[in-house]
């Protein structure tokens, strides 16, 4: 541990902590938009900077590591670097809300009072429409924060997006202008995630009012496509009852916020009529009937019951789905080895 | 694209992502401009991610080009003498900023081929004999080098303090336009662990600068001799010349100037590149220089650590540019007191002064520290040939004169009074008919355009004060000078590299000195902007 200064108060930290980090644990929220926890310090969008004693100008506080004694102010002209580096941002934002997600630039003028003096005469970049059906991209809501670029080299270790060109026409495009589906992409939605303005988003939910995002009520869950197990929120609108899309918070342990398509963009079997909402049991007549999950058990239990009976614990065979999550699976096994009695246990787990 | 071509090619390309830019320049003259298909092959070939690939080629100017193009300067010198005239004349031009030919304005260039003035005919040099770097006389080999005192350093290396003491004593400080002090910069190499890097700045591009190509092309061996005593006595097994694409002449020059040094057996124990760039007048801020030379886009690094302590693949590293290391074996030879001696009005040394526009003989002459602009403009430069509008003293953001700042003595405490600085020491002289906000209008394109797009106060900045002194032109303003004067702050203040930190100046200056160019933005006030 380490000690230093943070607005006049001596604060400790671990040492070699990122600024923005340190400052967090002692209630100083510096605000951030290239900066994800996920990915390397960046230090682009220069939103964050503080005030170190002894540097010849301000620091970035997602790029800088607190030393012992050091004395860092995030109050005084930082304030007004913020301001004017937010009203620089707006004058090149044409279009803040492509997709009905949360917007972190806009957000933050507000709260700043800062607002675009004039828009930039080269502001407008060139318009990018995917044929893939989940995820859209709106260039003119691009702050080139790249989050999502240095996630898809970072984290999913591929190449989908590029930061292409410089200057005033330095734009972020699926690599080489290409389709997502004729990239590496597999259309994860990582980049969506990480994206602070909302410049791509979910297709599905094209032209959502700006302030749906506040009303959707998250439910969290486990992912049900693999083992892994992924924590998911379901966002339920509550208008309607039905899940709009899926959501994972970098926090949650098992998947660190990260989902694959499937946990992203795959639940609308939720919402289908095939799908089995109730347990269903083959009657004489030989259809399936709705009944209880007692009775269902029971009818189960009786038919391995009987061909153990006949034939001995080693005719019966579990085959556990590919859905279930590990844990599942472990129960599953324990089911099989201890309680029926065989060896022969499967899964088609394959994700 | 020729795929047979490709396939030949392919194989004798290294995989190693320092020589991306190498494989990607060497494609581009053998087969052709890299179109996506081509660099997602090489991608391939080189076992790197094809957005990465895509990034790098985007960034730099010339990849996607055919190397066959003619491209235009536009730099300020060049606009001033009519390269729009040049440009509108020759079908399908590129117009590119800064190429460092001011001293033959307007130029263009095709292939490996310079045409001053747009003309077919031999790139001619005015020089004088200084007395360090005598760039007055070339040597053709080096032995014609020897003959005039060459390598006589390099033949009997000091230690390492020995030289530091002795570039300390000199008060040589880099002459790429930032000014560190040479001497300190080699005592922090030397604090990091050994083995260390060598990296020679030899991207000169900021406009008006023509110093390291004059000597690249006329004594490339006093460089390379710097270069060797900097690897010898700082134990660099690894050195790296990273020069400018567009310095076609210098790079033969260079590259039998190296073989010669190989045959007399200098670089034993030695490796000494040439590494090319493509086009990004950012790669010389020296972490974004690294960033190119590791195959990367040349994207500042945030600073600290600096380069001395983690450079080129993480290794200590020590950057100069070919004028400061072209100095280095005089002052090894003849001491730091006798360098320093060279100077006058309180400065030391000398330096090559890069001197362009409405003079009679524009070049790059050898001059004093401290010399006077006027006498470097009568002495040297042959006087001057047209009524004086601006003078830019040493590139572009090193700040606009008034013509009564003539008198100035060149250093940085002689224009502090101007709010100047003497920077590269590339003295631009613009007529009086040449509109000072068409030139500031004209140096604020060229940094948004070159600028490495990373941090917002650059990125934008930069086209928001471009687009300002357009409208000003017009009598308009499009912020009010509150504002204006915020954002200038903001962009000086937390810019990640000198570029957006420096750019400010020549607004601010411009500002101060021809202040009724900016009444217009008294007429509006912050809020009611459009």
């Amino acid at each position: 541990m380490i000690e230093f200064t943070l607005d006049g108060q001596t604060v400790a930290a671990e040492d070699d902590e990122l600024i923005v980090h340190a400052a967090a644990r002692h209630g100083v929220f510096i605000p951030t938009l290239c900066h994800d926890d996920k990915l390397a310090p960046y230090g682009g969008c220069r939103m964050c900077i503080v005030g170190v004693e002894g540097a010849p100008r301000p620091m970035p506080a997602c790029a800088t590591r607190v030393r012992e004694g050091m004395v860092i102010s995030t109050n005084g002209s930082t304030d007004m670097y913020r301001r004017v580096l937010t009203e620089m941002l707006l004058a090149e934002h044409l279009d803040a809300n492509p997709g009905g997600r949360p917007n972190e630039l806009t957000d933050l003028a507000a709260e700043l009072g800062a607002s675009a003096p004039f828009l930039l005469p080269d502001a407008k970049r060139e318009q990018y429409d995917d044929r893939n059906k989940l995820m859209g991209y709106e260039p003119d809501a691009c702050i080139l924060c790249a989050r999502c670029v240095r996630y898809t080299q970072e984290v999913m270790q591929c190449s989908a997006l590029s930061l292409e060109g410089r200057g005033g026409h330095a734009r972020i495009v699926p690599t080489w202008g290409k389709s997502w589906l004729d990239t590496e992409c597999e259309l994860c939605g990582g980049c969506l995630s990480v994206c602070p303005t909302g410049a791509i988003f979910e297709k599905f939910l094209n032209g959502a009012p700006p302030d749906h995002e506040n009303t959707l009520r998250k439910v969290q869950s486990t992912c049900t496509f693999c083992g892994v197990g992924c924590r998911v929120d379901l966002n339920v609108d509550p208008a309607t009852n039905r899940i709009v899309k899926v959501t994972s918070d970098p926090s949650y342990v098992s998947n660190d916020g990260n989902l694959c398509v499937k946990g992203r963009f795959s639940f609308n079997f939720v919402h289908h009529p095939d799908r089995l909402t109730e347990p269903l049991v083959r009657g004489e007549d030989g259809l399936l009937h709705p009944t209880t999950w007692e009775h269902a058990l029971q009818v189960a239990a009786v038919g391995l019951k009987g061909v153990i009976a006949r034939h001995s614990a080693q005719a019966v065979g579990i085959l556990a789905s590919a859905r279930l999550t590990n844990e599942e699976n472990y129960l599953i096994q324990k089911l099989a080895r201890t309680a029926v009695g065989t060896n022969s246990v499967h899964s088609c787990e394959a994700t | 694209m020729d795929v047979l071509r490709l396939t030949t090619l392919l194989p004798e390309l290294p995989t190693e992502r320092t020589h991306l830019l190498d494989n990607l320049g060497r494609a581009r003259r053998e087969i052709g401009p890299i179109t996506p298909d081509l660099s997602d092959a090489i991608a391939d070939h080189m076992g790197i991610r094809r957005g990465e690939v895509h990034e790098v080629v985007s960034f730099y100017s010339f990849l996607q080009v055919p190397a066959s193009v003619y491209r235009v300067c536009t730099g300020p010198i060049c606009d001033c003498f009519g390269a729009h005239e040049l440009l509108e004349g020759l079908e399908g031009a590129l117009e590119v900023p800064c190429l460092g030919h001011c001293d033959l304005a307007p130029v263009a260039t095709n292939g490996d081929t310079i045409l001053p003035r747009g003309e077919d005919r031999p790139v001619t040099h005015s020089a004088n004999h200084g007395p360090v770097l005598d760039l007055g006389q070339a040597d053709e080999t080096l032995a014609d080098y020897e003959r005039r005192g060459g390598l006589a350093a390099l033949r009997a290396v000091p230690t390492a303090e020995k030289i530091v003491e002795e570039l300390k004593a000199a008060g040589l400080s880099g002459f790429g336009g930032a000014g560190f002090p040479t001497g300190l910069k080699w005592e922090s190499l030397l604090q990091s662990p050994a083995p260390r890097v060598l990296a020679v700045n030899a991207d000169e591009g900021e406009p008006g600068t023509i110093k390291d190509r004059y000597i690249l092309e006329l004594r490339p061996h006093l460089m390379l001799e710097g270069a060797l005593i900097a690897m010898r006595a700082l134990d660099c097994p690894e050195g790296y010349i990273y020069l400018r694409e567009e310095y076609a002449t210098a790079r033969p020059r260079i590259e039998t100037a190296l073989s010669e040094l190989a045959q007399a057996g200098l670089l034993d124990g030695l490796r000494l590149e040439l590494v090319v760039g493509a086009g990004a007048y950012i790669a010389g801020e020296e972490t974004a220089m690294l960033e190119s030379m590791e195959g990367r886009r040349a994207m500042p690094r945030l600073k600290p650590p600096f380069p001395t302590q983690v450079g080129h693949l993480a290794r200590p590293t020590l950057i100069n540019n070919v004028e400061t290391l072209a100095h280095v074996p005089a002052i090894v030879a003849n001491g730091g007191a006798w360098w320093a001696g060279l100077g006058k009005n309180g400065a030391q040394g000398t330096r090559l002064w890069s001197v362009s526009g409405a003079v009679a003989k524009p070049g790059c002459y050898e001059a004093p520290n401290g010399i006077a602009l006027r006498e470097l403009i009568e002495d040297h430069a042959g006087g001057l040939t047209d009524e004086v509008g601006a003078i830019v003293p040493g590139g572009a953001a090193s700040g606009i004169l008034p013509p009564a700042a003539l008198d100035a003595v060149l250093t940085r405490d002689g224009l502090r009074e101007y709010g100047a600085g003497v920077g590269s020491a590339a003295v631009q002289v613009f007529p009086k008919n040449y509109s000072v906000l068409r030139l500031l209008g004209e140096t604020m394109r060229f940094f948004a355009e070159e600028s490495c797009q990373k941090c917002t106060p650059c990125r934008i900045g930069n086209r928001a004060i471009h687009h300002l002194a357009e409208r000003l032109e017009e009598g308009e303003a499009v912020m009010s000078r509150a504002r204006l004067d915020e954002w200038l702050e903001t962009m000086e203040r937390t810019s990640i590299c000198g570029l957006g930190q420096a750019a400010p100046i020549p607004v601010r200056n411009a500002m101060a000195h021809w202040p009724e160019l900016f009444a217009p933005l008294d007429l509006v006030s912050v809020g009611s902007e459009r």
